[in-house]
């Protein structure tokens, strides 16, 4: 594989998001995600490479790392940071067909809960898995994600609560976008929720961490 | 004995004659006497109130004045949302929002809602001078996320001296804090930082550690006691926990509570926790709750651990679920009935393992919720899958999905207690993580090793020869002994001559020869109907 895809997935594993970083120690004074994103398209790489042979790769192995309890959220956001950083360069690209994502993948908060750092790492996380993520925010109905899918046709949905008063909210939000849009999947998560919780309201999956929801939509999006 | 020396002597960890209870009561307080989680925590009366139905009605060793981890921002400028059945939640940031470090004070006794809990405090100490009144703090670090925000993760490695800065002012402020509740008559100081466990030990050491022990070590200087409130998987961090010297820990059900006791009295601090919050107290019903408590008070024994749930009650927990666990906290003969009654139900589901693992090939079990909506599980299975082709025909495998009654039972006869797990002839072997396919070879040749030493050891046979009589049987005994000679083999002759026997054998006339291998199937122990149907089935 090509040499600079190679290091750019080791920046996004480990965070490395610009030359100026000083995250990770090891890679100091190294071009980071930044600037090897750029150089890749320079020379003429196919962007839907860059994406798919090196910024995925490098976002699928932290994902895993993250599981195992090897690394915690803060290393996980270092990846995401230097993986957004990348996807700025090839925004253009996406918007004119030259890359394809798999899917549309849209996320919230339920209604009254306001946490989002666990919603933002799954967004990130996603993202960075090559799909289009549109994230509602925090305390979110039904309404909205039923507008979203209007927007999005076939795009997965994903569920986040916090709070043990508010993971009740889930149900009800479940139950209003398959009755708007039959056949959407939901895919649930969130401190409070578990996988008893998420066959008794009808969700389609739950998830102990994002990596989990990328699997997910790899198997129902992308196959 | 009064409650609150019951949980010193806890604290110190001396023996107790029974574990102390401290139910986590918060906005549960507002639901007690009828008002919404705002109307509750802006009024030093109604805490008050809620504090006192909940001491009559639960009947606590000690209890938290106020679980409100919002207080001290709120009065640092983050923008607060109330909502009815929550504590509030904290909404903006103002350390991401331009304003500086260097602006902002240390809250005062008349800041805020900090009056509200100080006049709570002193009133409840009047009310009950024998209770251990908990005096609750937002942990430094969960302080720090509040006014930063999320970027707190990420400047902590471009720029740690920044977050090093934050964290010495959210520590004086805890401090402060802790102070201020001393004084109005507070007995414990609960520092309750559950963001820490977003981090892993190393960042918690780096960042954490300085700053939360500060606190504790002013506390001591005190003379009071201190607690190190966590909820969340923080499994990672108990023992960085424990260094920070508080004189307890507590946690919740995300963490084995077997697991916090062996690191806490390995290092000397007392321990607390984790009656399931949401799965039994809010959505269980008494017996549930009965049975949770009693495993969380057999587990955490009578030197050093205090029950408690894992973390804030939520509003809407039934007050009967609560009361349950009370119950069985004075009630031994409660406490023997619920266990006997457990034993009686589980007994008629726990299958005798003692045996299993004996037939020729080597089983390979895995313990899966289900292994096409749970990936790990699925991961495991597959792991296997790929593996047993190896050993072509000597290995089985079989998932055992616990969605399924017979699973549950399967699991806990082999006594696993995580998902997904994989057993080896009923043996765990590995727990969680997808082994890589050389381990889980290498554990499999293992096992089959195993079973060809104790194969080889019990190897014996027997040659019979049957004949009308002995002169019949004559030659061919003699012919027989010489080839076993020969060979150096120490096979066993018989010579069987009796007719019945003959036809037993299904011999209609001699000299005939019957070759006989023995196989050692169990020693010592009785096996079971279903081992033996087993061993049955492999000699046709």
């Amino acid at each position: 594989m090509n040499e600079i895809l190679t290091q750019l997935s080791d920046c996004i594993e480990f965070g490395k998001i610009n030359m100026a970083s000083p995250y990770p120690p090891q890679m100091k004074g190294q071009e980071g995600a930044d600037e090897l994103t750029a150089k890749a398209l320079a020379e003429g790489i196919n962007p839907q490479d860059v994406l798919t042979l090196g910024l995925m790769p490098g976002m699928e192995r932290i994902g895993l790392k993250f599981r195992e309890n090897k690394v915690f959220v803060p290393q996980v956001l270092m990846s995401a940071k230097a993986m957004s950083t990348a996807m700025l360069h090839l925004k253009p690209h996406f918007l004119s067909g030259a890359a394809k994502q798999k899917g549309t993948f849209i996320i919230g908060t339920v209604l009254g809960d306001l946490h989002d750092i666990g919603k933002n790492l799954v967004s990130m996380m996603v993202e960075g898995s090559g799909y289009k993520v549109i994230d509602l925010g925090t305390d979110v109905g039904s309404d909205k994600f039923i507008a979203a899918l209007k927007d999005h046709p076939g795009a997965v949905v994903g569920l986040s609560a916090l709070l043990t008063t508010t993971m009740v909210n889930m149900q009800a939000i479940t139950k209003e976008i398959k009755d708007a849009m039959p056949g959407t999947l939901i895919t649930i998560g969130g401190a409070p929720v578990n996988e008893d919780f998420c066959n008794k309201i009808g969700a389609d999956s739950y998830s102990a961490d994002p990596q989990g929801v990328v699997e997910f939509l790899n198997r129902k999006l992308a196959s | 004995m009064n409650g609150l020396k019951i949980l010193e002597q806890a604290f110190r960890l001396e023996k107790t004659e029974r574990a102390p209870w401290v139910p986590f009561v918060g906005v549960h307080g507002g639901q007690l006497i009828g008002v919404d989680a705002e109307t509750y925590l802006k009024s030093s009366k109604n805490i008050v109130d809620g504090i006192s139905r909940a001491v009559e009605l639960y009947k606590p060793d000690g209890i938290p004045v106020a679980f409100d981890l919002q207080i001290e921002a709120e009065i640092l400028g983050c923008k607060i949302v109330w909502s009815k059945e929550n504590p509030p939640a904290v909404v903006s940031h103002p350390l991401s929002e331009g304003v500086l470090l260097s602006s902002l004070r240390i809250p005062g006794k008349t800041d805020g809602r900090i009056p509200v809990v100080l006049e709570a405090a002193a009133e409840l100490r009047k009310k009950y001078p024998e209770l251990g009144l908990y005096g609750l703090i937002t942990g430094p670090f969960t302080l720090a996320l509040h006014l930063l925000g999320t970027e707190i993760f990420m400047k902590m490695f471009e720029d740690p001296d920044y977050v090093h800065e934050v964290m010495v002012f959210c520590s004086l402020v805890g401090k402060k804090h802790s102070e201020m509740l001393l004084d109005a008559g507070c007995d414990i100081i609960a520092v309750v930082d559950p963001m820490t466990s977003q981090i892993d030990p190393l960042s918690f050491e780096t960042f954490v550690t300085p700053y939360v022990s500060s606190i504790f070590d002013a506390v001591r200087e005190r003379g009071k006691y201190s607690s190190f409130f966590v909820c969340g998987h923080a499994q990672q961090n108990i023992e960085v926990m424990c260094d920070c010297r508080p004189d307890n820990i507590s946690i919740d059900e995300n963490i084995p509570l077997d697991f916090v006791k062996e690191i806490a009295l390995s290092k000397k601090i007392s321990f607390g926790g984790n009656l399931k919050l949401t799965v039994v107290l809010l959505m269980g019903d008494a017996d549930d709750v009965k049975r949770d408590a009693l495993a969380c008070l057999d587990l955490g024994g009578d030197t050093g651990f205090i029950l408690a749930p894992g973390c804030d009650l939520p509003m809407q927990t039934p007050v009967e679920n609560i009361q349950a666990v009370s119950e069985i906290v004075f009630d031994r003969y409660l406490q023997d009935y619920t266990r006997n009654l457990d034993k009686k139900e589980s007994k008629l589901d726990i299958m005798n393992m003692r045996d299993y693992g004996q037939s020729d090939k080597v089983i390979v079990d895995i313990i899966t919720l289900d292994s096409e909506s749970c990936a790990p599980c699925q991961y495991m299975v597959e792991a296997v899958k790929r593996v047993a082709p190896h050993f072509e025909g000597v290995v089985e495998w079989r998932e055992h999905p616990i969605k399924k009654m017979e699973a549950v039972s399967f699991m806990s006869s082999l006594m696993v207690k995580n998902i997904p797990t994989i057993c080896i002839d009923g043996k765990i072997a590995f727990v969680s993580q997808i082994p890589p396919q050389s381990q889980l070879i290498e554990a499999i040749q293992k096992r089959i090793n195993e079973k060809l030493k104790l194969k080889i050891k019990s190897k014996r046979s027997e040659i019979l020869i049957l004949g009308e009589s002995e002169q019949e049987c004559r030659d061919i005994t003699k012919r027989v002994k010489r080839a076993i000679a020969e060979l150096g083999k120490s096979t066993g002759v018989s010579v069987i001559t009796d007719k019945e026997q003959m036809t037993a054998f299904g011999v209609k006339k001699g000299p005939a020869v019957i070759m006989v291998n023995y196989k050692l199937k169990s020693e010592v122990v009785v096996p079971s109907l279903e081992v033996v149907k087993e061993w049955i089935k492999e000699v046709g």
